[in-house]
């Protein structure tokens, strides 16, 4: 608000660590160096966290250019508070290990439940059409 | 001067040099201070010159000159991936020994840094050393607790480093100010490019209400006394003259519709409410409809433009000609049809005014117009409003005619009210009730009603000679009140409609006119709220005793 007052801008964003929320559905984390008018993002460091449940994981990643368009939401991480949180960081592997589950346990739901719409004659919104997170 | 924000980074880098190595041992070890440990051992100024240099090198070399479409200097990036891949710090050890070599560095294409760059102040920036330029937007609170940490922090420490990315109490990041100020200003600029209008008022309305509301609330603080007034700022736009005329609606022959261009002011242009479609005298219902919110659309263009105009000039002559033209432009558009009193009117005022829209357009219509057009159309609604109270039963959207109405009310003459009552009264042909009944029963109409009695008893009471109105004005207006008095105190009070604003001058109104059963009646019925502010309080008569003798008082000229 400095540079420009009534606005929102990322300039005052620069240098400082982010969590960045993609359309494509990963959570990065990583310090946010340089924007453009288009907010697309150049993020250093930056880390990968994927959540299960209660559990994270964190996967090291470098530097990201983001294109802006693909950026649903970031925000700036308080150092401060970062370690604070009641999740729990487990390893990578463990991580994936558990994402994948999940991802088995919902692709099983699924077929479930459009087995049920099948036999009642209705059917389930192209995967394509929808936007997925 | 291309500068990290708030401080001159040139400073920092031969002592960051000489903090790292100092800090390398005294690191805790994290994640992140690992991969920082590596980049710090290699990170030596020879590096980190390098970083800062090839920023410097778009002022440098004539190919970077000119920022390239991602506003960052391609060499920098490139650079930066660079090193991230010579991250091995065995390896690297080895080559580069030395930490006190700022002059040296690696990678293609990277001109020698001037070292007045580094040490010259910015001469653009204008020194913040109370707080860094990032922490002045955090929460007061907030910024309360950093700077009393930054405190303690500065007595401890004999020199404070330039924090530029991290909180005052964590080490200094060396990758900071990457973009450096040249380029957030080009971000900015272009930003603020797509903010320039030729119309803020009405390209970016809500910003400036917000702050002309904040304007004002400065005011008043500073009004009453509260000194120190805190300027806020404003974000300026630069004023340009004309935009770049492009046609925002294309017509393609034969198409349906209207197709969107998408353009760089409007990406995603919206397609305006208009029918451009053949004028068929379709009489289908569906068409008609069309037509009158075709109508609604037009005429409120108009209105807003016009009130644009009167809030742009306030005092210039010539456009008051303009102006008058478009209202009455507006007017005829609107005009009420023949005075046709069936209850079906298909008018094309009572059409409009079926519309919420139009509901809206005609109050904000009404508080522009000349006295006489007003006064016009009020009638017009007051001999209407059961029929209009029908078909306001979906918006309930009638109050909002009531404060420009009360205001025309205050203007009208006294027979002109006597026409618009008198209205209220005449039985329709084809129903049994009077329109008094429908009309006591909608709030919007009872409040109608008892501001035109109250108008008209401030009209009668402030002329001190009965000359001014006709006896059979007179005569008329009395059995008007009794009339209406009488229909006030036999309708039941759970039917009867809960006023917007009851005037205080009824009672005494009723009192003078009506004999002491129906009054007490209608105290019942009329709780007698607090008072309008727009209608004048009259001093309240003593109650002659029977009606009987006020009329015949009347009708010898002696009353008053």
């Amino acid at each position: 608000m400095n540079y420009m007052p009534g606005t929102a801008s990322l300039i005052e964003d620069i240098d400082k660590k982010h969590l960045v929320l993609l359309r494509d559905g990963r959570t990065l984390i990583g310090y946010l160096r340089s924007i453009d008018q288009f907010a697309n993002l150049v993020l250093h460091q930056t880390v990968e966290r994927i959540h299960v449940g209660k559990k994270y994981g964190d996967i090291p990643r470098g530097i990201f250019v983001v294109r802006g368009e693909n950026v649903v939401l970031l925000g700036e991480i308080d150092l401060e508070k970062e370690s604070d949180t009641p999740l729990q960081q487990v390893s990578i592997e463990e991580i994936l290990e558990e994402q994948r589950v999940e991802q088995q346990t919902k692709q099983e739901a699924e077929k479930l439940k459009v087995q049920a719409l099948k036999e009642r004659g209705l059917s389930v919104p192209r995967v394509d059409t929808l936007d997925e997170y | 001067m291309e500068q990290g924000p708030g401080e001159p980074c040139g400073h920092q880098i031969p002592e960051k040099a000489s903090r790292i190595h100092e800090e390398e041992d005294a690191k805790e070890e994290g994640e992140e201070e690992e991969e920082e440990k590596e980049e710090n051992e290699l990170g030596d100024p020879a590096v980190l010159s390098a970083i800062h240099g090839a920023q410097r090198g778009d002022k440098g070399s004539p190919r970077l000159k000119a920022p390239s479409g991602l506003g960052m200097s391609p060499v920098s990036l490139h650079f930066l991936c660079q090193t991230m891949d010579y991250l091995s710090p065995i390896s690297f050890r080895s080559t580069y020994p030395s930490a006190s070599s700022p002059a040296r560095h690696f990678g293609p294409q990277l001109p020698s840094p001037d070292p007045s760059l580094f040490y010259s102040p910015p001469a653009s920036w204008p020194p913040r050393f109370s707080l860094p330029s990032h922490q002045t937007q955090l929460h007061p609170q907030h910024q309360r607790i950093l700077q009393k940490q930054r405190q303690e922090q500065q007595s401890s420490h004999k020199h404070q480093s330039p924090r530029v990315g991290k909180l005052w109490s964590q080490k200094p990041d060396p990758y900071a100010g990457l973009m450096n100020q040249r380029e957030k200003d080009w971000v900015i600029k272009v930003q603020m490019v797509q903010l320039q209008s030729e119309n803020p008022e009405l390209d970016d309305y809500y910003y400036q209400e917000y702050y002309q509301k904040l304007e004002r609330k400065q005011a008043d603080e500073e009004l009453f006394g509260r000194r120190g007034r805190l300027e806020s700022p404003k974000l300026v736009t630069p004023y340009i003259q004309k935009t770049e005329d492009y046609e925002s609606v294309v017509r393609i022959e034969g198409s349906l519709g209207q197709v969107a261009v998408s353009t760089c002011f409007g990406p995603r242009r919206a397609i305006d409410a208009v029918s451009h479609g053949s004028q068929e005298q379709d009489s289908a219902i569906y068409n008609q409809k069309l037509q009158v919110l075709y109508r609604i659309e037009k005429m409120f263009l108009q209105l807003l433009k016009l009130e644009e105009n009167q809030k742009g000039m306030l005092a210039k002559s010539y456009f008051y000609e303009l102006q008058r033209k478009q209202l009455e432009k507006i007017y005829q558009e609107l005009r009420t049809g023949d005075q046709d009193n069936s209850e079906e009117a298909a008018n094309g005022f009572l059409q409009v005014l079926s519309v919420r829209k139009g509901k809206v357009l005609v109050a904000r219509l009404l508080l522009l117009l000349p006295r006489d057009q007003a006064v016009h159309l009020v009638l017009s609604i007051t001999s209407h409003l059961p029929f209009l109270i029908r078909r306001d039963t979906a918006d309930q959207a009638l109050h909002m005619l009531f404060k420009p109405m009360g205001k025309c009310i205050n203007l009208l003459a006294f027979s002109e009210l006597l026409q618009g009552l008198q209205g209220l009264m005449v039985l329709q042909p084809g129903s049994q009730e009077r329109p008094i009944t429908v009309v006591l029963q909608n709030q919007f109409g009872i409040s109608l009603l008892y501001t035109l009695l109250s108008h008209g008893e401030q009209l009668v009471s402030l002329n001190c000679s009965l000359t001014q109105h006709s006896s059979s004005d007179l005569a008329a207006w009395t059995d008007m009140v009794v009339l209406i008095a009488w229909e006030i105190s036999h309708m039941s009070t759970a039917s009867l409609a809960e006023p917007l604003v009851v005037p205080s001058n009824l009672p005494s109104l009723f009192c003078r006119y009506v004999d002491k059963q129906i009054v007490q009646q209608l105290e019942a019925r009329m709780d007698y709220a607090p008072v309008a502010t727009d209608l004048t309080y009259l001093g309240k008569l003593s109650c002659p005793p029977t009606y009987q003798s006020v009329r015949a008082e009347v009708e010898e000229g002696k009353i008053h």
